[in-house]
């Protein structure tokens, strides 16, 4: 049994204020990841002393356009995302994303900032928010620091988050005119499914039909998900017309090898992911012929 | 179906009907009591220390420090245990590990303290030593003749060997223009009952030695195991069963060793022990159900007339014999499935290992073999050409065909063509099945299967098969009926309501069903190889009618009208053809009541007589079938291996439907057990260990997987049951998974001989493991 003290709070200073105060302290915020992993005495849990709720601070809840860019707190619940209008018309590749997490009573408990902190393999959020380019800002006593996405997911369940360090809001830029978005997943059954695989792509199709500014990433596929660039660079130059969805896929699943090793799930991922990347490709192509 | 029979079903007011639940109200407004529900004053908590590997010796095992820890208030261990063994068929199975532990979910000690947590401590505190021993996890390493025993005191590691002899198979072979042989196997599955075990063993309460209240399914087999492990009188222990949050077979065996340790720490403590599982320690100790290695060999003519079959199946009995002698002699009886088969020779066999123990889950023995018969028919049908309803209608059985077991089907009616030709009607099934057979574009196909069985209803050969009810009209009229079946969630007490008020002719409110408890109820058997609606039914009719005729002769001698005159309906007596009521129940029962009649009955039922010979597996061994079709309808994702189930059409002949409501209930049921086993569920081990411990990893179909289900009720009545009525609850799930399968073929043109039909089986035609155990 993991014994510790509970805190709770409703302000990011008081936060603050408990980092400095005790040591050894942990996030509780929706906790459908730490209330099993506290029941499964999971070996990913650090070692702490204090469980801090954090999920009564209505800072961290709030959605804003800011010219260029959405902010999203990160206590923002699945269920808020898929219905909040600012996000559905702006990133509807998260809203595909978002529907497919768990059930509903998961999605009404689970947070953004949760999904991306817990920093799964399989989390659901992250291959789209690392195609849409999105940023978090970490507050400490010492200020603010941004940090692209991508850059702040450092392993299985490893981010660079500071013991001090909160995590205080993700930025996603707004994607400019003739993007095209598309998240694909697999699981073992439709619901209450942990991704088998999963794959977010964003891309630009110019007025030639070119694609450009590429972002293929997938989850469940490599350590921790992260951008494929070899796949990238194959795609941008190429046009809708004559683009060769069967030689990209065989790229994506290369490069998925590349960086995993051959694994026991290899025979089924590599050609599975190929799957995944014709189909976002193809749904894309098909997009963008019809808005022609 | 005959006039008379027509107009019968006209005439009756309560069976037939699709009633609400009479316990509806109490589970949907939560006031229904589970095991886990219940308190007592000064109750303890236990809970069980389990092995730390599938197979070990027990060096040392210290107890003190856990004993000393605050709140702790006793351990108990296997030398403890005035008869450690208990089991319904063979009593092997170790209430606690003694000498060594033979599987993961073995218990060593339990503990009981003041707190939850306190008795959690002191598992952490008990100290055991271990020598870990090699063990066997494939019932073909343990049928090996050099084989280590898994149980020492044995000759080998054969838990049984069950034959059935017909005709001459090597004849029959020579008579074959086309032989096929094939080898198919199936998984360990979880019940996955909502409900993990629990109950309370309450110490010397009204004159009981020992009374436990909780999630038991047959009250009276669990009584049965704790007198013998107490080595105390059965009138001595009480069972008192609590709503069911399901069971599905699973709440037999696990419950009596629960039942067992909490009763000796009542009795050593004084004090009422409360054990609830958790889903991991469900999952990690109670049984599954067997994993089968099968090998079928089939020959037919180029007709596609079968002449002969081959069957050897090994079931993987776990540590413990358990059900398995009994789940593999249905197996030996079914085998073939329903076809006429001249030459038959089939080997059933159960072998012990150091895997988690096998007993009873829905189905019993069939769902294994009916996956292998109806994939090999399919297979049989391609290699003939032929489609599979064609060669299927060629060989089922009709009025008076002879089984397998030689018996001749000449006491029902044998409905195979029935069903079948309703459910193809219903899903479409020809048109489909020719749409389907042509080449379809794109990576997403489709398919269409069908699955069809035979089920004996009821025990058969495996125990002796009676029931009884007591049905009492109280002093007001109101009524109690009590069996010793017990409601497991399917709806037994309403059925049994439902016909004692059809019986008596009176409305369902009047009536209350009681808690099976086993000092009271008529001992009935188990609840069990879905006998209850048949044999409890017949019981309970058997009851109210008695109460009836007492009712009857008072009634007409006070009113000089002959008794088979009498007519009872809507709450009162009539004579017969008369609008006018002579009298109404009410006033009936206060006449017999001023005449002081006994107004309780016991109603008694024996199932009719059969026969089996072990050495040939010749026979009756069941003395009715049920008959049904299941037809799956599937669109498979090709390049990802996905399976979405579109439709899943069932048609099953149950006799007479007491509740068509509940029925379907169950075919609704039935279909995703049957979905989970086939593309899904599987409890995945690894030397032993078991890696999928939660719902976390161990997946079941969720509503969003559930396609449309098409329940058809197929009705014609039996003699030997109640109305006619016969059985549903295992017939549902049987026919699912070899459905699935069939179509999941005819869409991908690749035959998966190997359950469940994962996402890697379908892509790849082989399945993936991580490797690794979890410890």
């Amino acid at each position: 049994m993991i014994s510790y003290e509970f805190l709770t709070t409703q302000k990011i200073e008081e936060t603050l204020n408990y980092f400095d105060k005790f040591s050894k302290v942990h996030i509780l915020a929706g906790g459908t990841d730490l209330l099993v992993n506290l029941y499964k005495e999971s070996p990913r849990l650090p070692d702490f002393d204090y469980l801090l709720d954090i999920s009564n601070i209505s800072e961290l809840k709030i959605i804003n356009l800011i010219s260029n860019f959405i902010e999203i707190g990160p206590l923002v619940t699945h269920s808020r995302l898929i219905h909040e209008p600012l996000i559905k018309n702006n990133f509807p590749v998260l809203v595909e994303a978002t529907y497919t997490i768990g059930s509903t009573q998961i999605r009404n408990r689970g947070t953004i900032g949760g999904n991306i902190v817990n920093a799964s393999p399989a989390a659901d959020l992250l291959p789209p928010l690392i195609a849409l380019g999105a940023e978090v800002e970490l507050t400490s006593r010492k200020g603010k620091r941004v940090s692209s996405l991508e850059k702040f997911l450092t392993g299985p369940y490893k981010t660079k988050l500071q013991a001090n360090e909160l995590l205080t809001k993700i930025k996603i830029p707004l994607l400019g005119d003739n993007y095209y978005t598309d998240f694909q997943k697999i699981g073992r059954r439709k619901a209450l499914s942990i991704a088998r695989l999963s794959l977010a792509l964003v891309v630009k199709i110019d007025k030639e039909g070119i694609f450009q500014d590429t972002r293929v990433v997938p989850g469940s596929a490599t350590p921790y998900p992260q951008s494929l660039p070899e796949t990238e660079k194959a795609i941008n130059g190429k046009s809708t017309f004559n683009i060769d969805v069967e030689e990209i896929g065989k790229i994506t699943g290369k490069e998925m090898v590349s960086i995993t090793g051959e694994r026991w799930s290899t025979p089924y991922k590599k050609p599975t992911i190929a799957v995944l990347i014709k189909r976002a490709l193809k749904k894309i192509i098909e997009e963008a012929k019809a808005s022609d | 179906m005959s006039q008379e029979r027509k107009a019968k079903k006209m005439d009756y007011d309560k069976v037939n009907k699709p009633i609400r639940r009479v316990d509806a109200y109490e589970k949907v407004t939560g006031k229904a009591k589970f095991g886990a529900d219940l308190f007592f004053p000064n109750m303890l908590y236990a809970k069980v220390l389990r092995s730390r590997y599938p197979h070990a010796r027990i060096v040392k095992i210290n107890i003190e420090k856990a004993l000393a820890y605050p709140g702790v208030k006793a351990i108990i261990r296997a030398e403890d245990m005035p008869n450690n063994e208990f089991g319904v068929i063979v009593q092997n199975q170790q209430v606690l590990a003694l000498k060594q532990v033979l599987y993961i979910g073995d218990g060593i000690a339990v503990a009981a303290a003041e707190t939850k947590e306190a008795a959690a401590k002191a598992l952490e505190l008990i100290e055991v030593e271990y020598e870990e021993l090699p063990g066997i996890f494939d019932p073909e390493e343990a049928e090996k003749k050099d084989a280590p025993l898994i149980h020492s005191e044995l000759e080998n590691n054969q838990v049984v060997h069950h034959r059935l002899r017909k005709g001459d198979t090597e004849k029959g072979f020579a008579q074959a223009e086309v032989i096929l042989e094939r080898e198919f196997t199936t998984q360990f599955v979880e019940h996955g009952y909502i409900e993990p075990e629990s109950l309370v063993a309450v110490p010397h309460e009204h004159n009981s030695l020992v009374t436990i209240y909780g999630s038991i399914q047959n009250p009276f087999s669990c009584r049965n195991a704790v007198a013998s492990v107490l080595k105390v009188p059965l009138n001595k222990v009480r069972i008192i069963q609590n709503h069911m949050g399901g069971s599905f077979g699973g709440k037999d065996e696990v419950m009596f060793s629960m039942a067992a340790r909490a009763a000796l720490l009542a009795l050593k403590t004084d004090r009422p022990v409360k054990m609830v599982n958790t889903r991991d320690e469900s999952i990690l100790e109670s049984y599954k159900r067997h994993p089968y290695k099968m090998k079928y060999k089939v020959g037919a003519t180029k007709e596609g007339k079968l002449v002969a079959m081959e069957i050897k199946c090994l079931a993987d009995s776990g540590a413990y014999a358990c059900q398995t002698p009994f789940v593999t002699w249905r197996s030996v009886v079914q085998a073939t499935g329903p076809y006429e088969v001249p030459h038959v020779r089939t080997d059933t066999y159960g072998y012990y290992t150091n895997n988690v123990y096998t007993g009873a889950m829905r189905g019993y023995g069939s769902p294994q073999i009916i996956f292998a018969q109806e994939s090999l028919m399919d297979e049989l049908a391609e290699e003939l050409k032929m489609t599979p309803r064609a060669l299927r209608l060629k060989n089922i059985y009709h009025n008076n065909s002879i089984t397998a077991s030689g018996q001749k089907l000449d006491n029902h009616q044998v409905s195979l063509e029935e069903v079948i030709d309703k459910a193809v009607e219903a899903s479409n099934y020809k048109e489909k099945y020719r749409g389907y057979s042509e080449p379809q574009s794109g990576d997403k196909k489709r398919g269409i299967g069908m699955a069809i069985s035979f089920r004996g209803c009821s025990l058969g050969a495996e125990a002796t098969d009676a029931a009884g009810a007591i049905v009492a009209i109280q002093r007001d009229g109101s009524i109690l009926i009590s069996c010793g079946l017990a409601e497991n969630g399917e709806g037994l007490k309403t059925v049994f309501t439902q016909i004692a008020a059809e019986e008596l002719g009176v409305g369902i409110k009047r009536i209350n069903y009681m808690e099976v408890d086993t000092s009271v109820s008529p001992e009935s058997g188990a609840t069990v190889a879905s006998r209850s609606t048949i044999l409890g039914g017949n019981a309970v009719k058997n009851a109210a009618c008695q109460l009836k005729e007492i009712l009857a002769k008072i009634v007409a001698a006070e009113f000089k009208i002959r008794v088979d005159n009498l007519d009872f309906k809507n709450e009162n007596i009539y004579e017969k053809n008369k609008e006018q009521k002579i009298i109404s129940f009410d006033e009936a029962v206060n006449l017999a009541n001023q005449k002081r009649e006994f107004l309780s009955a016991f109603g008694w039922y024996k199932a009719p007589d059969i026969s089996w010979d072990e050495e040939t597996g010749q026979g009756r061994p069941y003395f009715t079938y049920v008959y049904g079709c299941q037809i799956a309808e599937v669109e498979v994702d090709t390049a990802t291996g996905q399976i979405e189930v579109l439709k899943m059409t069932a048609a099953h002949d149950v006799g007479k439907a007491i509740n068509p409501a509940t029925l379907k209930g169950q075919i609704y049921g039935g279909v995703m057990m049957g979905l989970g086993y086939g593309i899904m569920e599987e409890v995945e081990t690894a030397q032993g260990y078991i890696k999928n411990t939660n719902f976390d990893e161990y997946l079941i179909p969720t509503i969003k997987d559930m396609p449309e289900i098409s329940p058809i009720i197929v009705e014609n009545p039996d003699p030997h049951g109640p109305y006619g009525a016969k059985s549903i609850g295992e017939p549902t799930l049987e026919l699912g998974a070899p459905a699935i399968a069939n179509a999941v073929a005819q869409a991908t043109g690749k035959r998966i001989r190997h359950l469940p039909l994962n996402l890697e089986r379908v892509l790849l035609g082989h399945s993936l493991s991580k490797g690794g155990t979890k410890k």
